[in-house]
């Protein structure tokens, strides 16, 4: 056993985030190291105030657009670490309040090929990964929909299941549990969920997180269609025409289609675009995501395969 | 190898599992009471709204109970306690902390409920709650600052005035009834602390009866809520061995006839009702006048659309620049005739003067002087500096607004003080009288403070920053009114100046959070630092009113 592997594994804290890195069906060789940016712009008009999706006037269009500096490690060809840091920072454009920007959270994943096994033409993957989160600074989460995240510490065991076929053609599933601790407000007390609570911890529910995808990937090319899926397992709806809560029971589903490509020159150099669409949710924006960055890779060994 | 990895990952998921039960600790903040003092003589201190703590007559228990009947009634708790279930153990738990403090929990927690503005209708115009229509769209009531305010007096005046009167009937009867029931029969357990107190009429059912029936017509939609805590405090009593039927009905009659005395809406002869197991007592209670609650102006205070205008009128007419709201679509301004309801301690005009409390407060003689001219250098100044809070504003002073905020869908700033009282109260093991007067105290202060401070705002109907300058982006919600003065800052220096009297070692630490609550409407930059200063110092002349009647209410 590795002292880093050992470090990391202690540091190692939670993940909500479900970043394609870390449920993806890709695994960096080892001593590869991808490393890159990754800029997203989500905006929102309409929301879901419970289960009754409305507008509001007082918050315009919601935009929130982050950086991403994300890096994936080949410790060995079969677990890869992964790291990734957004910026952050959300606006209205109508109503008084003021947005909020800064760095968010650190998400730490350990990616683990279970198995591997050549099924009639294509090849089953399973993948386990350990992933965490935790927030790099003190941004309030009591600030919803402006806040920048929701400042809880998470822990997320997830399973990862692929079957591609020679043709690059393949499907996934993946499916996370995601623990959540307790976060703090500002305030002595709040309300929620038909309760008053009279201290400024917050219990936050766990969540469910899915992933599925369908795509096509071969040689420096990948293109996939996927559904994100996230099922908060308890919290109270926001009331009529009441402000959004860290801990209300937040669930979407998104369809998304991704793209990457592996360019010919500089070699190592992958560009990469995501957009994705809320399908139906609970407490949460109905929002378009649209992604880009690059990926570059860097290898630390000689690699004749290359 | 590969093992070993598939044990490390069984491990750090073993090591995820604490985050699956991650308790936020109970948000109990209450322990059983044992009060320092039981304040025997409290019958005899100043009532607030009752001429005297004698108005209503309750019997002699010895009279209408005979010996034979207590005897049952001894014998119907011995069977209760023979087979108390979890619940109902954890029911009288629940209760022992003092009913004044849990009431005051229970009611906090009625506010944020209902603390939420209507949704605007499809046309850009907005509904109004509306009592006799309480389930629609939009809820009624909406507890917002002003309107809790005033209810949170109503019900702590309510729920005092009932105990003073407990106590004087505990005094005038004790020979008829000295003792409580685990002291008068050794097979009867008692399961809360003992109160050295005659049990007749109990307290706990004095309470639930004035407390219930304010809360009914406050919140008349949780009335299934407070009907069933109501009861659950009178049962929990009976199951603890502290008080009999007859001493619960009795008590229960009592409180409603103070809640009846305060919100009845007709005049007449009521008969007032308290039943517990076989036991009923009926009380009388005859009432010359509507109570104050319905007859002190409340209802005058939502206004018109041609009262909204002429106020913008008025303001124009002085060559300032009148009040509009942030809101979209436009917002009516929150109770702007809020500052004509009665306060505590008003002279009552030509009637007889409405409530026992000295000094008479008259509102409009508080006023603080104008507030800069919306045209003047010294409010371009005064801008500039809400501006520069808006840019610069640091995350300690972010997390100040928030502490502070109040805002909707929370128990408004009142309520937050209410919260801070309890530690104090709780801590000093008042008496239930003793703690009923404190928030009583504390919660006419804060209506006064209210009531002066809308006064104020609606007299110079003076815009917030964000009106001034478009351009000032805030950190919690605009209020939808106008901006001098800073309802926080009135009411958080009302609160300091009662607080510090009740708790004179920490005046300090109440001034500082009182300060720090008005500043936090600065840094939040939704107000002016003439709207939190000059608030400040209405709000601890208010609340001085209401120490100078504490002073001589005969409890101290």
């Amino acid at each position: 056993m590795r002292p880093t592997f050992v470090f990391i594994i202690l540091f190692l804290l939670a993940s909500r985030a479900s970043a394609q890195t870390i449920t993806d069906h890709l695994m960096m060789p080892k001593k590869d190291f991808c490393t890159g940016f990754l800029y997203t712009y989500e905006r929102w008009k309409d929301y879901w105030e419970g289960a009754q999706k409305r507008d509001n006037q007082n918050i315009g269009t919601l935009i929130t657009s982050q950086i991403m500096w994300v890096g994936n490690y080949g410790l060995t060809n079969k677990i890869n670490l992964i790291a990734m840091v957004p910026y952050v920072k959300t606006s209205a454009t109508a109503g008084t309040l003021a947005g909020m920007e800064g760095i968010q959270d650190l998400t730490l994943a350990i990616k683990y090929a279970l198995v591997k096994k050549e099924i009639s033409s294509g090849t089953f993957t399973a993948f386990g990964i350990l992933s965490g989160s935790t927030p790099l600074t003190n941004y309030t989460p009591d600030y919803l929909p402006l806040s920048i995240g929701m400042a809880s510490t998470t822990v997320s065991p997830r399973l990862t299941a692929t079957y591609k076929l020679a043709s690059g053609w393949y499907a996934l599933a993946s499916a996370a549990y995601v623990w959540r601790s307790n976060v703090s407000l500002d305030r002595p007390s709040y309300f929620t969920d038909g309760n008053i609570y009279f201290t400024n911890q917050v219990w936050m529910p766990n969540q469910f997180a899915g992933f599925y995808s369908l795509g096509y990937n071969k040689n420096a090319l990948q293109v996939e269609f996927n559904l994100t899926q996230q099922n908060t397992l308890g919290g109270g709806d926001i009331r009529k025409q009441d402000m959004p809560f860290v801990s209300n029971r937040m669930n979407s589903m998104r369809l998304g289609v991704l793209g990457m490509y592996y360019l010919p020159k500089p070699k190592n150099l992958a560009l990469r675009a995501h957009v994705s669409y809320t399908l139906n949710g609970l407490n949460v924006g109905q929002s378009m995501a649209v992604m880009g960055g690059f990926l570059y890779t860097f290898h630390f060994v000689k690699n004749d395969n290359q | 190898m590969k093992k070993f990895y598939i044990i490390v990952f069984t491990l750090m998921a073993l090591l995820a599992m604490p985050f699956g039960c991650k308790d936020i600790g109970s948000s109990e903040n209450l322990f059983p009471l044992t009060p320092a003092n039981v304040d025997a003589n409290a019958g005899t201190w100043k009532t607030i709204l009752l001429t005297s703590a004698n108005q209503i007559s309750i019997p002699d228990p010895a009279v209408t109970t005979q010996q034979a009947t207590y005897l049952t009634e001894l014998e119907a708790i011995k069977d209760a306690q023979s087979k108390l279930t979890a619940d109902q153990k954890r029911t009288i738990e629940y209760w022992s902390v003092g009913g004044v403090l849990r009431w005051n929990q229970l009611f906090r927690k009625l506010v944020a409920q209902f603390n939420l503005p209507p949704v605007p209708n499809v046309d850009g115009s907005y509904p109004f709650p509306d009592s006799e229509n309480p389930f629609s769209n939009p809820q009624f009531p909406f507890a917002n600052p002003p309107y809790a305010a005033r209810a949170y007096s109503y019900v702590h005046v309510a729920m005092y005035d009932a105990l003073l009167a407990a106590w004087y009937y505990k005094n005038l009867y004790k020979s008829s009834r000295p003792d409580s029931p685990y002291e008068v029969d050794n097979a009867i357990q008692s399961l809360m602390p003992k109160v050295d107190l005659p049990p007749y009429p109990s307290e706990e059912a004095t309470m639930s009866g004035a407390v219930s029936e304010m809360l009914k017509v406050l919140f008349p939609t949780a009335v299934e809520e407070i009907t069933k805590l109501a009861a659950d405090q009178r049962n929990a009593v009976k199951w603890a061995g502290k008080a009999t039927d007859t001493d619960i009905a009795a008590g229960l009659a009592l409180g409603k006839a103070v809640a009846t005395l305060i919100t009845a809406n007709s005049t007449g002869t009521f008969t007032l009702s308290g039943a517990s197991g076989a036991k009923t007592i009926n009380l009388s209670l005859t009432l010359a006048s509507r109570g104050r609650f319905r007859t002190d102006n409340l209802g005058a205070a939502v206004g018109s659309a041609a009262s909204w205008k002429a106020l913008a009128d008025a303001a124009i007419a002085k060559g300032e620049t009148p009040w509009i709201s942030l809101e979209v679509p436009p917002r009516p301004p929150m109770l702007p005739g809020f500052g004509t309801v009665k306060v505590w301690g008003d002279p009552g005009g030509a009637t007889p003067k409405a409530d026992n409390i000295t000094p008479v407060l008259i509102i409009a003689s508080e006023r603080p002087v104008a507030p800069p001219s919306t045209t003047s250098e010294e409010m371009k100044r005064q801008l500039a500096e809400v501006k520069s809070y808006a840019k610069n504003v640091t995350r300690s002073q972010i997390s100040i607004v928030h502490k502070w905020a109040d805002g909707a869908g929370t128990y408004t700033p009142p309520g937050h003080w209410n919260d801070i009282a309890e530690e104090y109260i709780r801590d000093a093991k008042f008496s239930e009288v003793r703690a009923a007067r404190a928030f009583a105290l504390l919660n006419m202060a804060f209506h006064n403070a209210a009531v002066g401070c809308w006064e104020t705002k609606y007299f110079y109907f003076n815009p917030r920053p964000g009106q001034l300058d478009g351009s000032i982006k805030t950190t919690t919600g605009v209020p939808n009114f106008p901006a001098y003065t800073s309802g926080h800052s009135t009411i958080s220096a009302a609160a300091a100046a009662v607080l510090s009297y009740l708790f004179p070692q920490n005046t300090h630490y109440f001034n500082d959070q009182a300060k720090e609550a008005s500043n936090s409407r600065l840094y939040g930059a939704i107000h002016f630092r003439a709207d939190i200063e000059m608030g400040f110092s209405h709000g601890s002349k208010i609340g001085s009113y209401t120490v100078n009647f504490a002073q001589t209410d005969g409890a101290n």
